[in-house]
């Protein structure tokens, strides 16, 4: 998740690419659209656009504000383009992953050493999702989950640093696995998400309960009362006021129903080196690790007390190795407590045809997800 | 009788997943099989995901696409109040002229551009249908329509309907069997009684958000804001017989109790924002400019009501409807200028609407229109102007009036803009930009700048007079409003003994109307026992035959528009009383 994208660079970058002339005035911004754009956006060949609602009246500009129709139609077009995408990381020689190492706390000073077996072409695909959370109000959020097709490893990935070192590949003749990997970013994307959706929803069901009481509460005793008050009352008024009762509880429901749903926005593949690893720590033990170049996250290891595969990671001779997070806290505290923190998901096939992964990580891990390149 | 079980709603125990969507799939079996897409494309499509993502109410959306709307903190305050506290559910009882409208405006655009409102019904008097569905429309961009058949609570996913006409069948089970996403009441007040056939319809209505708009929640006594806040929320003050016991004080029911308490629970519900000191508008000057018609002007006027008289009580029996409305732009355009008058008198003479011997006497009028080449009122004006050396509004309601009035005030040598519907958009925007910038006058007609800004001026002339009040209070409304800090003049320019001279001896001398906030004589109009409107009023006066009778029917409007007006006071002191702490004051 990250902020949204400022609009005008966006509008102006995404006429463009849809194949207009634009031309960027102090207030407004002019656009020569082809017919694909004035039949799709439906603007004439020649019109103006204001971001300020002050502005839009000169020369009757569209003006462009989120809820305005040209930014709905603007969004919806090119939201349908660019479903996928092939890249790849233009990273060369090998310091990438000393650095990776580095980065995620594994350089030299902390006594763990590594050797590197091979460097080879991997593939990752990058998922984009868009997810909404309804009830009588809605919350949407933006996710990239990547997915290896190398060892079927699952991580979330900043939207903003989704281009960084990438470059555009031919794409002919690429054709992944996506159905397999997309099962995975998504079991991905429900770990990670988990957390806010509980959240949502026991949000939303308090408020229901809440109504539900009240509502509850206020016909109840009016029928005590009017028992009370007449208790050879009309059956009839009983009836009425219950039955405005149901139907007060049924509108409440519905409109506090927590909903979850998500939709796959796009997809891109990304063609980067991707080195295998033997590292050891100060406790002796050795764990196989694979790391690409794009995105430096060094896979295969597990924290010791939580579980987890994100990183950064303190290892020590004494407790092995830990996350940042558990080897800050102590040791009592940071137990796991219910499921392991972890972005990857534990069931499920690899991709690629690779085998299940174990639990635990990287010491169950098969060894030949690819052929693997010599080591320079 | 058993009453359902309590279980707990289906999904409390159930944890929530995360459902993905269906065209994933296609999604799916497109990549990297299709030729096209590129990186570019792919970003942007990212970023257009991003830029669209709705994130609770942080912050209004809307609040910058809104046309021709000054912006109010304390109406984007409440907004925000509504949606974030009151999820939705509120009644909105500012006092007249805080912008209630906007405010409900405002709070179901946000839905509308979040996507949680697809389908939203307004529920209003018969006589502001078309006033809400041009707001919605003009400053929300909001594709409104106004209920014309039953087929329409199909076909209208956003619909404005007269409650007089929602409530009965064909239309009531229409209604009710399709679920809302928002319904907006206005004038929410007509709501007090829970037996009524209204209350009854809008509480069958199955819907998620509702916003009731009154700015006097309690019209007589305490059963009428249980049974408001009831509809929106029943329990929130408690069952009936023990709001009764709590709240209000026996036997006398107009009477409320514990109120700082009573009002901590109508904070949940209701938001009631008040004038603040600061908030004040500047007091507004009326100047009488009556005028003694010349006497060909006077034996022209008197000529036209007596067609007018002698069409509408023709021997022929009822006139159709649109011969009586004929009759009554007729009786307005004279009652404007001789211009006017004239070119629709030479269409009424080729009419099929009138008689043979009818449209000879139109083309003797029209004869006797033409020959008179000044109005006396244009010469009061143009005295008048000569004493100002500010800008001034003049509005007429008659585009020939218009022209008539360009071409003397230039011959003055007044710098001019003219606004009027024939006007483009663009034509529109330059008129108001060189008005503010260099010219003296800014004449225009009945579209004389519906939410535009003109509060740099002070001055508003009437050269005539709508017969509907609401249209004279919104020409003054263009200058006095929130923002005007200076006094303001109001200056009606009217001919003795005319329909006009009835008007300023109601509107003026009666209930001072030009005293009054805008909004406060909606609420005054509103308390008239009288189905029919102020216009058709006022004609159904001027038609009698005998002074004497004009006298008498014109005496007792009068006296109930001073009844009304009473009413409202006694209502709003109440309402201050309830209500007063609910809200907030609000500063400009």
């Amino acid at each position: 998740m990250s902020d949204a994208p400022p609009l005008r660079p966006f509008v102006i970058e995404a006429l463009t690419d849809l194949g207009a002339a634009v031309s960027d005035g102090d207030s407004l911004v002019w656009v020569q659209a082809p017919e694909s754009v004035q039949r799709d956006l439906e603007v004439p060949a020649r019109f103006a656009l204001a971001f300020d609602p002050e502005r839009n009246q000169e020369f009757e500009a569209e003006l462009v504000a989120p809820g305005s129709y040209f930014l709905e139609r603007l969004v919806s077009v090119v939201a349908r383009r660019g479903q996928w995408d092939v890249s790849q990381c233009s990273a060369t020689g090998t310091e990438w992953i000393s650095e990776a190492l580095h980065e995620c706390g594994l350089g030299p000073e902390t006594a763990v050493s590594s050797r590197v077996d091979g460097i080879e072409d991997g593939l990752l695909l990058l998922f984009a999702f868009r997810v909404t959370l309804v009830s009588d109000e809605k919350r949407e959020s933006f996710h990239l989950v990547a997915v290896s097709l190398v060892d079927g490893s699952t991580w979330p990935v900043d939207p903003d640093r989704a281009d960084r070192g990438l470059v555009p590949h031919p794409s002919s003749g690429i054709r992944p696995d996506v159905e397999a990997a997309y099962r995975l970013a998504t079991d991905s994307l429900r770990t990670t998400t988990g957390a806010e959706v509980e959240r949502f929803r026991t949000r939303s069901l308090g408020l229901l309960e809440e109504e539900v009481r009240r509502i509850f509460g206020y016909f109840d005793r009016t029928i005590e009362g009017l028992r009370e008050s007449d208790p050879g009352g009309s059956q009839d008024l009983l009836r009425a006021v219950m039955a405005e009762r149901d139907r007060r509880l049924t509108e409440a429901v519905e409109r506090f129903d927590p909903k979850a749903s998500a939709s796959l926005c796009s997809i891109r593949a990304i063609l980067v080196p991707t080195a295998r690893l033997v590292i050891e720590f100060p406790d002796g033990t050795r764990t196989e690790s694979r790391i690409d170049a794009w995105s430096g996250r060094v896979r295969g290891l597990a924290c010791r007390v939580c579980g987890g595969t994100a990183g950064p990671w303190r290892p020590s001779s004494r407790d092995g190795l830990r996350c940042a997070t558990c080897a800050s806290t102590p040791a009592e505290s940071a137990r796991p407590r219910g499921r392991p923190k972890s972005d990857t998901p534990r069931r499920g096939t690899r991709a690629g045809g690779a085998s299940a992964r174990s639990p635990r990580g990287s010491r169950a891990r098969s060894r030949g997800a690819s052929s693997g390149r010599p080591r320079p | 009788m058993s009453l359902p079980a309590r279980e707990p709603p289906p999904s409390a125990d159930a944890s929530l997943t995360l459902r993905f969507d269906d065209s994933d799939r296609d999604v799916l079996a497109r990549a990297f099989r299709t030729p096209g897409d590129r990186s570019p494309a792919w970003r942007l499509n990212g970023k257009a995901h991003r830029i669209s993502l709705v994130d609770g109410f942080d912050r209004l959306l809307a609040w910058p696409v809104l046309q021709g709307v000054t912006r109010y903190d304390h109406q984007e305050r409440t907004a925000l109040r509504v949606l974030r506290e009151m999820r939705g559910r509120a009644i909105l009882a500012d006092e007249v002229g805080l912008g209630k409208t906007i405010e409900a405006g405002l709070v179901l655009k946000e839905y509308a551009v979040r996507g949680l409102v697809h389908r939203a019904l307004v529920l209003t008097p018969a006589a502001l249908t078309d006033q809400w569905r041009e707001e919605m429309e003009t400053k929300f961009s909001l594709p409104f329509a106004v209920l014309r058949s039953v087929r329409d609570w199909d076909r209208k996913p956003f619909l404005i309907a007269s409650m007089d006409t929602a409530k009965r069948e064909p239309h009531r089970g229409a209604a009710q069997a399709r679920p809302w996403d928002l319904i907006i009441v206005d004038e929410a007040h007509r709501l007090k009684n829970r037996f009524s056939l209204n209350w009854r319809f809008v509480s069958g209505l199955s819907k998620k958000y509702m916003l009731l708009l009154t700015a006097t929640p309690v019209q007589n006594d305490m059963d009428e804001l249980f049974n408001l806040v009831t509809l929106l929320k029943p329990g929130q003050l408690h069952t009936y017989d023990r709001f009764l016991e709590r709240y209000v004080a026996s036997p006398d029911r107009r009477v409320p109790m514990r109120v700082p308490e009573l009002r901590g629970l109508l904070r949940d519900v209701m938001v009631r924002n008040r004038r603040g000191i600061a908030f004040t508008l500047p007091p507004r000057r009326v100047h009488s400019l009556a005028v003694r018609l010349s006497p060909a002007e006077r034996r022209l006027y008197d000529d036209v009501t007596e067609f007018v008289r002698d069409a509408y009580w023709s021997a022929s029996g009822r006139l159709p409807w649109t011969a009586r409305l004929t009759l009554i732009v007729l009786q307005r355009e004279i009652g404007s200028s001789t211009f006017a008058v004239a070119e629709t008198l030479r269409r009424l003479a080729q009419s099929p609407l009138f008689r043979m011997d009818e449209r000879e006497r139109l083309e003797e009028l029209r004869q006797e229109a033409v020959t008179i080449s000044t109005n006396v009122k244009a010469a009061r004006l143009r005295e008048f102007l000569r004493s100002v050396d500010e800008k001034v509004l003049i509005f007429t309601q008659y585009l020939r009036t218009l022209q008539y009035l360009r071409e003397v005030l230039a011959a003055d040598g007044y710098r001019v803009a003219a606004y009027h519907g024939g006007l483009s958009l663009a034509a529109k925007d330059a008129a108001v930009r060189t008005f503010r910038q260099d010219r003296e006058i800014f004449l225009s007609t009945e579209a004389g700048g519906e939410g535009r800004n003109l509060q740099f001026a002070r001055t508003v002339v009437n050269y005539d007079l709508p017969w509907n009040p609401l249209r004279i209070e919104q020409r003054i409304g263009r200058v006095h409003r929130l923002g005007q800090d200076r006094e303001v003049h109001v200056v009606n320019v009217w001919a003795e003994d005319t329909v006009e001279a009835n008007l300023m001896e109601l509107l003026d001398r009666k209930i001072h109307m030009f005293e009054l906030v805008v909004g406060e004589l909606d609420l005054i109009l509103g308390n008239l026992d009288e189905r029919r409107s102020f216009e058709d009023l006022m004609m159904d006066i001027w038609v009698l035959r005998q002074a004497e009778e004009r006298r008498s029917a014109l005496r007792r409007l009068g006296d109930s528009l001073v009844r009304a007006r009473a009413q409202y006071e006694q209502v709003k002191e109440t309402n201050d009383t309830v209500l007063g702490e609910t809200g907030e004051a609000v500063s400009a």
